[in-house]
């Protein structure tokens, strides 16, 4: 052998490996995959890049610092720490199985029995997502108060108690405020999951003699565990990531958990310690991560979920009789806690000079100018304008990136596919001012100038809330059975055709259960937008912010119910293109 | 004839500079702050209600465009600091309180100004760096009147702590909220240290609801949900003018936090800048700012509060990073165990 051929035999594997590179890039799913892990890892790398570094230095961002481990020592060797996260922890299951055992049932009522007026249920379910959860947390106190909660009031009033019958300052009240803050997220998963269930299980056994609640409880809801689990295990970590409700409710009642150790050692520290937050939240990262593990784990036999078949399929609707009423009623009572309570509090509080328990004499005071500075003030409508935009076109692109990814994640064998997920659950762990902070040191100094203008909004959204929209989705993608993908390419259509007329009309649910949840979260967030919006950019959520740290409940509280009305028409418009029975 | 018209003329233009003085305005700054683009942008902390009234007759009378960047005082000073450091500052002004606005002038952010309208504050109210404190926000007692009469109300702090308001006092947690840290901290101004020391312990005895922030405390009271409250003695007269029944327990001396407002050193707009703060610190600004219910300190302007007047104001000690870490801790053993 020559030197000539054992330089071609060194080289050959090379070639090999670029061969193998080449004809990866010329199949199109590789080149989306390869696109999309480009967008995803830059979205979620970089600003989290600048978190972690100021995890491991002594220094604010923008100054030199020194290496050090000290921030991770005192977050996780303090014994305290871990006494917390386990109220957390307990805190997070009960918040999140509540929100799944209302979701679940609201979206059984809805989507599949023959319950009056299950449509307008449907609709509703959804608003809590809309108001800020702040304020339906001060609705629950304003209801639930010891001294004078306005339903504690009827009630010792009503039948001569001596004491409140309800406390909400309490671990109970403090899960269930939280529990129903977090329903309208789980009711979209779950219910865009069922629209999409093929009912030939469920025929077969209604045929070999099954009852109706036998059907439910053995064929339905064990199919519908992947979005159980998606659902469960998001609300999960937003409960434990948490800051709102617990400062409201469990403050009071001296009750602590893991993100009032965050707040006070970090974020509110004075100056705010940053590098410490961080580290809080590299701890918070390893929990979603360990739950987007867990779901993967739980739900790796997808084929068992695959319902929806080549077959035409109707959902299968049940026929309650004379229960459907009842089923209304539950329905009804359940969105009475979830939406009309804590609404028609916020009606009262829009219409009162200030809050106090209602006597004669208050409906002589009424006033409408909470409504007129919400209608004439410039400075709201531009707000309104901005969180428009944002809520519409930064949830069509986060979804149309989600779509893809959950393809990817789910339906190829593409080496990394589960990092590509791991990726975009990064960002979503650190607390929203902290990872403002993050993206604001990504691109303050862009090549592009986006810092400053409406656009950096946008990309914190997609960056921070990908993880909604893929759940969402993912739990869909799941149900759909290979065999409508294999058709079509043995028909010759490619990925792209494939994707667009075979799987996002089958994904459309999906889809659009996770559009809602995002144009809705977008209408009203401020915690990543407080810290990078500019005067001309501003957006509802930190005007309702800076409202209510001015003390202005009563404006809150209209501007609430305006942004309910537009958010309810949004979503009307996307539950109608998104119907199955109307297809 | 032309005698006339030259005397009409000069009188025009001493007419018109005598009005721009008279608000605090100089015309050749505002003719420079036109030419840098028209605007001033300012990142702050005092109430949006506030600061529009403000912007909007100085707008009018200068025809330069306020854009107001309003967040809570630490949230003002990460997006400042950060912003600076990246070599991006946005901001031409910054409004907000002393421990902030120190640590930001250590920072070397800020360029000195020395505005002609800061002759008519206190010189005690002057810091050498930061020019006039223009207000002072002050924590007292206040009380719900429906459910405690003046007669029953507390009438000094150390009222408080007496067992008969037990269950019945609310106030932000110390260990948390940064202003109560400080205010608990300074009590020792008040009552000397080892009265303080003592007191904070029968206070954290009394076992108070602990709450977010000022606030959301003072929002109790106005509900009716919690009779007594420590809080800004400010909200008494604006939840007071919706028709909350709220008073203020006339304490002797209180504690409270300065604020300023500076000029940052690498504003794009710096003639603009400074036009809005001869503007602010004028008479026509401060006593619209007092009318809103702030105690602002150029002489002779109060605000609409019984006894306002009569209010001695005591500044709160400054803590550093460590001070404020060394007290959360402490408090936390005191005030949650």
């Amino acid at each position: 052998m020559n030197d000539r051929s054992i330089a071609v035999g060194r080289a050959l594997p090379a070639w090999g490996g670029l061969a193998r590179l080449v004809l990866f890039f010329t199949q199109p799913v590789n080149l989306v995959f390869a696109g999309i892990a480009a967008i995803i890892a830059f979205l979620a790398l970089y600003p989290s890049f600048f978190l972690l570094y100021g995890s491991l230095t002594d220094a604010p961002l923008g100054v030199p610092g020194h290496f050090t481990l000290r921030n991770y020592v005192q977050a996780y060797t303090d014994p305290t720490a871990y006494r917390l996260i386990l109220t957390s922890f307990l805190f997070g299951i009960g918040a999140s199985a509540l929100s799944v055992f209302l979701a679940l049932t609201l979206a059984w009522i809805t989507i599949r029995t023959n319950a009056p007026y299950r449509r307008l249920f449907e609709l509703t379910a959804i608003v809590p997502n809309i108001l800020p959860p702040i304020l339906i947390s001060i609705s629950w106190v304003l209801l639930l108060n010891p001294s004078n909660g306005l339903i504690n009031v009827i009630l010792v009033r009503l039948f001569g108690l001596t004491t409140a019958p309800f406390n909400i300052y309490s671990l109970p009240g403090l899960i269930f405020v939280e529990g129903l803050i977090l329903t309208p997220l789980a009711f979209l998963i779950i219910s865009a999951a069922l629209k999409s269930m093929d009912p030939s299980l469920e025929e077969s056994a209604k045929t070999l003699g099954s009852g109706e609640m036998g059907v439910a409880t053995r064929i339905t809801f064990p199919l519908m565990r992947p979005a159980i689990l998606a659902a469960g295990t998001l609300n999960f970590v937003r409960a434990v990531e948490s800051f709102d409700t617990p400062a409201i409710i469990a403050l009071p009642a001296r009750i602590e958990v893991f993100t009032t150790k965050i707040w006070r050692e970090a974020l509110g520290s004075f100056p705010t310690n940053h590098n410490l937050a961080a580290a809080y939240g590299v701890g918070i990262l390893i929990i979603a991560l360990l739950f987007v593990y867990l779901y993967r784990k739980f739900t790796s036999q997808i084929e068992s979920f695959s319902t929806v078949t080549g077959k035409g399929f109707r959902p299968h609707q049940i026929d309650l009789g004379g229960w459907r009423y009842l089923a209304s009623g539950v329905a009804l009572s359940l969105l009475t806690m979830m939406v009309i309570l804590p609404i028609l509090l916020l009606m009262l509080v829009s219409i009162l000079p200030y809050y106090h328990v209602p006597t004669w004499q208050t409906w002589q005071n009424l006033t409408l100018s909470n409504f007129h500075f919400a209608l004439e003030n410039q400075r709201v409508f531009r707000a309104f304008g901005n969180s428009i935009f944002l809520a519409v076109g930064g949830a069509t692109l986060c979804m149309g990136i989600a779509a893809l990814t959950a393809y990817l994640t789910i339906r190829t064998k593409i080496a990394a596919r589960g990092l590509l997920e791991g990726l975009v659950f990064i960002p979503w762990a650190f607390p929203g001012t902290a990872l403002a902070l993050g993206l604001l040191w990504a691109y303050v100094d862009f090549p592009i100038p986006i810092y400053g203008t409406i656009w950096i909004i946008m990309i914190a959204y997609v960056t921070r809330f990908l993880p909604y929209g893929l759940r969402a989705v993912t739990s869909t993608i799941i149900q759909i059975h290979k065999e409508l993908e294999e058709a079509s390419t043995v028909c010759g259509a490619g990925f792209f055709a494939t994707f667009r007329r075979i799987l996002v009309p089958m994904m459309r649910p999906g889809i659009m259960a996770g559009w809602i949840i995002l144009a809705t979260t977008f209408m009203r967030e401020f915690s990543a937008t407080l810290f990078l919006y500019s005067p001309g950019s501003e957006a509802l959520g930190p005007l309702l912010y800076f409202l209510y740290l001015d003390g202005m409940r009563g404006r809150v509280a209209a501007i609430g119910l305006i942004i309910s009305l537009i958010s309810v028409i949004l979503i009307a418009i996307a539950q109608r293109l998104s119907r199955w029975d109307k297809r | 004839m032309k005698r006339t018209l030259n005397s009409i003329i000069g009188l025009l233009v001493v007419a018109v500079f005598a009005a721009g003085t008279a608000s605090g305005q100089n015309p050749a700054l505002v003719d420079a702050a036109k030419k840098e683009g028209g605007k001033v942008v300012i990142y702050g902390s005092l109430e949006s209600d506030s600061m529009d009234a403000v912007n909007k007759v100085f707008q009018k009378k200068t025809g330069i465009q306020v854009e107001y960047w309003r967040a809570s005082a630490t949230k003002v000073m990460d997006r400042a600091l950060s912003e600076y450091r990246a070599g991006k500052p946005g901001f031409d002004i910054i409004l907000t309180n002393d421990n902030p606005m120190q640590l930001m002038l250590k920072e070397g952010i800020f360029a000195k100004y020395d505005s002609p309208s800061a002759k008519e504050f206190p010189k005690d109210a002057i810091d050498p760096n930061l020019g006039p404190r223009y207000r002072n926000v002050i924590i007292g007692v206040l009380y719900n009147k429906s459910q405690i009469s003046p007669a029953d109300a507390p009438k000094s702090l150390e009222d408080l702590v007496n067992p008969k308001y037990k269950g019945k006092l609310v106030m932000p947690d110390p260990t948390q909220h940064t202003t109560t840290t400080q205010w608990v901290a300074s009590l020792h101004k008040l009552m000397g240290k080892e009265k303080a020391d003592k007191y904070v312990r029968d206070l954290a005895a009394m076992k108070p609801i602990l709450v977010e922030s000022l606030l959301p405390a003072a929002e109790r009271v106005s509900t009716g949900e919690t009779p007594i409250a420590i809080t800004y003695v400010k909200y008494a007269f604006i939840f007071g003018k919706k028709g909350a029944p709220l008073d203020h327990v006339r304490l002797p001396k209180m504690m409270g936090d300065g604020h300023y407002l500076t000029l940052g050193n690498k504003a794009q707009h710096p003639n603009a800048g400074k036009a809005f703060i001869d503007f602010f610190l004028g008479a026509e600004s401060m006593k619209m700012i007092a009318q809103l219910g702030e105690f602002v300190n150029r002489k002779g302007v109060y605000p609409p509060l019984p006894d306002a007047d009569k209010i001695q104001f005591v500044e709160m000690v400054d803590l550093d990073k460590k001070g404020f870490a060394e007290k959360k801790k402490e408090y936390t053993e005191i005030f949650l165990k």
